[in-house]
């Protein structure tokens, strides 16, 4: 049993009475006794010491030495505190990133999913990367012949998404996003009602009553009311029960408001849905039958999709390389994350390698004054092992210091990150701080603090006393390579910001061909009343009319998708023909995106008309089938533009007995992708289509204080009209690129947060070696130098150890890429301006961090250099 | 350490270097003791040529306490007061037959080299 110290004081002090009690039956007098025993024991914290030292481990022994190390490093690092206080805040800043961004990966990437069983939940998407569909869907047949055709999976659910107008719920009408399921989904997915219940088989078939299931993210929106189950609301055309409300979980591939049965979607049940095998709009899911993985369901999945296609080549026409991949549904939400959260994840790394380097440096050529100090207490016995302790305590204070603030900094950091990363996975909306956060930091500081108290050198022998307090060559050098590394990270850091900038801002400023600025664009989604048909005809004739009427527009007109913001809605782009065209012999068929518009809609948007005319309100339904193409149409087929009047037609299976006289020619615009690429478009008109569902007002002021006139206007003529996501394109264009405008924004940050500690590192390390050559700038002083020169001279030096590190950075970040390359897909390079950019902000950057250790050169004063040692 | 030479000093020997785990392993012998009183069995049966210094004695108590092959109970001394009594283990007992071995076998070569008995044809 191992004694405490109270039992040790106790075996003492019973000795003592005993010897005590034993002299004085000898004779001797009481207090000559006491003072005897006391005299013949010894010294009585020696003798506790070395019993103690019998139990306790030397482990623990040099923990206790540690800590009273720690005890004196504190004190001393507190006598230069601006040091410490650098030292502390560059820490922080390498740390709280790391643990804040680690936190999201680990958010985003590692944690399971709340579904029941998820490794087992499995994604399934067909594509065709060829003809530039990402996600083509499943029609119902294919997902029937798939289910039908496959056993490594127990059970399949299918998923579509659709926008419904829903009212009697939560105030006026509204569009929510809905997801359409069938009755396996819940089942499939794992997921569990935390009020009422969630649809199963029993909601299936066309003659189920409409019910749905409110999500959780939703029905907090609307305020968390436990008694919405049992309500009824108008969905579309349709009614439905609320039945239930889902637990939180995450929202994938859509992220829906309420999820409905088949019957509320009449769209669903429609022949069109259940026999047309082009007619993709579904998602599917399934569950792996047990013991099967991954893989074999993958082989098994990948057969049956090829039968299918061998069996079906009308369906994928223009040689479309249809491919079918799954994935466990966890692998497949994190995707879109992952590459940018490693790229963040090693810019993190780097700042930390970066601030590492700083506390280094500054670190030694602290211990250079302390050489010493720690001479000395070699000569009078310190082991080696005691001064690398002593070292170690000094920077595990400092670590530590370091890492409790990073932590304090990682928390608003992570909301910042996750708020980021959400635009690319859901899952990083519930990311949370926790636990881990502490352990990466602590981790982090931990190896900081052992590597630190390894770069300086310890002193050899006795010898070196007297050498003490001079700075040795292989030092500075030393300080001028870790000066370099930082310079050379930091370049690396700012090239890769500068290029993102760069994109970004040829993004910002690439030509639409649009006139965003006066433009406002409305979504108007076909209310429950009115869904095609001549009534929405009536519909869109008169809402431009009366829209064009109110005071501050321009003109109106309808049209279907808002640019960018709808990219992807109408699919992409189709193979057309146009009468009199001769493909050469092997080519592609040429493909162009379909747009439906409204008279005017050319003027609205302020795309000009090139040849021929707009559409007009005779072009209606059962008049001759018109159309108008874009300029590119008419000069990649028929290098001019006497294409008027032949007739356009998709070859597309959907479209192809639509064929169109064509009458007009504009110019080219792109809607699809925020930088103009060279796209064609045939554009069809609305109220010959008898479609549309988005609306366009030019303004002549302000297009936003047209947003109330157009709504009422709207509403007085259908009321349960939605009209919603008022926006002018100049801000739609805005607002999707503003993914990369964060994106440069986090990047910017990093490589700011390292060029301010690479200054710092410079200015640090020509500080110091202008401090510890005071007497050799006396001298040259005193030889003629003049002060200007001197100043040039330790300039030239800032400048140097930049110029070293950016040459050094610039081979490095190549060599870096030509690595990356292997393991992402695409790895840009940047373009020559960045790379120049990047290298005067840190040359300068060096230069003016030079400045004040060359200014302190420049004003030694002579005789005190000379006089000083 | 402070350390205030005993009285007489001249006669008294220094213990030798791994001989104190021994001697209080042998004193245990008759029966469980604290420390004081083998420090004192020590001395008096040496005929007070073997004195142990208290700031070795009770190291090595702990040393053997720990390594098993003592154990340790607290209970009142003679003075009154609360003191730790401690008694040979089996563990221990074995110890002490092999370490008299050892030192029987040591005591034997040294006295041979220190006493050499005459060899016939040397001098």
């Amino acid at each position: 049993m191992r004694p405490d110290d109270r039992e040790i004081d106790d075996e003492i002090r019973g000795h003592l009475a005993l010897s005590v009690k034993e002299r004085i039956e000898r004779g001797e007098d009481p207090e000559a006794a006491r003072l005897a025993a006391l005299r013949e024991f010894g010294y009585i914290p020696a003798a506790r010491e070395s019993i103690r030292r019998v139990w306790h481990s030397r482990w623990l022994d040099a923990l206790a030495a540690l800590v009273h190390d720690m005890r004196i490093g504190l004190r001393s690092l507190l006598r230069s505190p601006g040091l410490a206080i650098t030292v502390v805040v560059t820490l922080a800043l390498g740390i709280g990133a790391n643990a804040a961004i680690f936190s999201v990966v680990r958010g985003v990437l590692l944690r399971p999913l709340v579904n029941r069983d998820e490794s087992h939940l499995i994604y399934i998407r067909q594509s065709a990367p060829t003809a530039g569909r990402e996600n083509m869907t499943f029609s119902v047949p294919e997902y029937r012949d798939l289910t039908g055709r496959v056993s490594a999976i127990a059970t399949f659910s299918s998923f579509s998404t659709t926008d419904l107008t829903m009212s009697g719920l939560g105030g006026e009408p509204r569009i929510v996003k809905a997801g359409v399921v069938g009755g396996s989904f819940f089942d499939v997915m794992g997921l569990r009602p935390i009020f009422g219940r969630l649809l199963g088989p029993g909601d299936d078939g066309k003659d189920a009553a409409g019910a749905a299931v409110l999500t959780y993210r939703f029905w907090t929106a609307l305020g968390s009311d436990p008694s919405v189950v049992g309500r009824t609301v108008r969905l579309g055309a349709r009614m439905a029960t609320i039945v239930g409300v889902l637990e939180p979980s995450v929202p994938y591939p859509a992220d829906t408001e309420i999820i409905a049965n088949l019957v509320t979607s009449p769209h669903h049940l429609s022949a069109t849905m259940e026999d047309d095998r082009t007619h993709r709009m579904t998602e599917m899911f399934g569950r792996l039958t047990p013991g099967v993985t991954l893989e074999q369901a993958r082989a098994e999945l990948a057969a049956a999709h090829a039968a299918i296609v061998k069996d079906h080549p009308d369906a994928y026409p223009g040689g479309m390389n249809a491919q079918i991949t799954v994935r466990l549904l966890r692998d497949q939400i994190a995707s879109p994350a992952r590459t940018i959260l490693i790229v963040l994840l090693a810019a993190a790394a780097v700042v930390f390698v970066i601030a590492c380097s700083n506390v280094a440096n500054l670190i030694l050529a602290r211990s250079m004054r302390r050489e010493g100090e720690l001479a000395v207490r070699a000569a009078l016995g310190a082991s080696r092992g005691a001064l690398r302790r002593t070292l170690l305590a000094e920077s595990l204070v400092l670590c530590g210091a370091g890492a409790a603030l990073g932590v304090l900094l990682a928390r608003p950091f992570i909301a910042a990150v996750a708020r980021y990363a959400a635009r690319f996975s859901v899952r990083a909306l519930d990311v949370t701080v926790d636990a881990s956060v502490l352990w990466v930091g602590a981790g982090l500081a931990l190896a900081a603090a052992v590597l630190l108290a390894y770069v300086p050198r310890l002193p050899e022998g006795i010898g070196v006393i007297i050498a003490a307090g001079r700075v040795t060559a292989t030092t500075t050098r030393r300080l001028r390579i870790f000066a370099m590394a930082q310079i050379a990270l930091s370049f690396v850091l700012l090239a890769g910001a500068g290029m993102l900038l760069a994109t970004l801002v040829s993004q910002q400023h690439a030509a639409t061909g649009y006139d965003t600025r006066q433009v406002i664009a409305f979504d108007i989604p076909p209310a429950a009343a009115g869904v095609g048909g001549a009534k929405a005809v009536d519909f869109f004739k008169e809402t431009m009319r009366r829209v064009t009427e109110l005071p501050g527009v321009e003109a109106a007109a309808i049209g279907s998708i808002v640019p960018w913001r709808d990219a992807g809605l109408l699919g992409g782009p189709m193979p057309f023909t146009v009468e009199g065209y001769q493909p050469v012999n092997g080519e592609e068929s040429p493909r162009a995106y379909m747009r439906l518009v409204s008279p005017k809609f050319f003027t609205v948007v302020g795309v000009q008309l090139r040849a021929g005319r707009d559409f007009s309100d005779e072009d209606r339904a059962g008049s001759d089938a018109v159309g108008i193409v874009s300029e590119s149409v008419a000069r990649r087929l028929f290098s001019d533009t006497d294409i008027l009047h032949r007739r356009v037609r998709f070859t597309d299976p959907y479209l192809r007995k639509l064929s169109m006289r064509i009458v007009g020619v504009v110019a080219d615009v792109d809607d699809e992708h925020v930088v103009p690429q060279a796209v064609m478009t045939v554009y069809i008109p609305v109220l010959q289509m008898q479609y549309g569902n988005r609306l366009f007002v030019r303004a002549a002021g302000d297009p936003y204080a047209l947003v109330p006139g157009v709504t009422r206007v709207v509403r007085a003529i259908a009321p349960d009209q939605p009209v919603e996501r008022a926006a002018t394109l100049a801000d739609v264009r805005a607002e999707v690129l503003s993914p990369e405008r964060v994106n440069a924004f986090v990047f910017s940050g990093f490589a700011g947060v390292a060029l301010m500690i690479a200054a710092v590192g410079v200015a640090g390390v020509l500080a110091f070696s202008v401090s510890a050559r005071t007497r050799e700038f006396g001298v040259r002083m005193a030889v003629g130098s003049s002060p200007a020169r001197l100043l040039g001279r330790v300039l030239s030096e800032g400048v140097a150890i930049a110029a070293f590190g950016i040459a050094a950075g610039a081979a490095g970040g190549y060599g870096l890429a030509r690595i990356a390359a292997v393991v992402f897909d695409q790895v840009e390079m940047p373009g020559a301006f960045p790379v120049i950019a990047a290298a005067a902000v840190l040359a300068a950057a060096a230069a003016l961090a030079s400045l004040m250790p060359a200014a302190r050169a420049a004003r030694v004063d002579v005789i005190q250099a000379l006089r000083s040692e | 350490m402070a350390r205030t030479p005993p009285p007489n000093d001249d006669a008294r020997l220094e213990l030798l270097q791994g001989t104190l785990d021994m001697l209080i392993l042998r004193t245990l012998q008759w029966g469980p003791q604290h420390g004081h009183g083998i420090g004192q069995a020590i001395r008096q049966q040496s005929d007070d040529l073997l004195k142990v210094e208290t700031g070795s004695l009770y190291p090595a108590l702990h040393r053997l306490e720990k390594r098993g092959w003592l154990q340790a109970e607290w209970g009142v001394s003679e003075a009154n007061q609360r003191a730790k009594y401690y008694r040979l283990t089996a563990a221990g007992k074995a110890q002490l037959s092999r370490e008299q071995n050892r030192w029987s076998l040591l005591v034997n070569a040294i006295g041979r080299i220190m006493n050499p008995a005459p060899t016939p044809g040397e001098e």
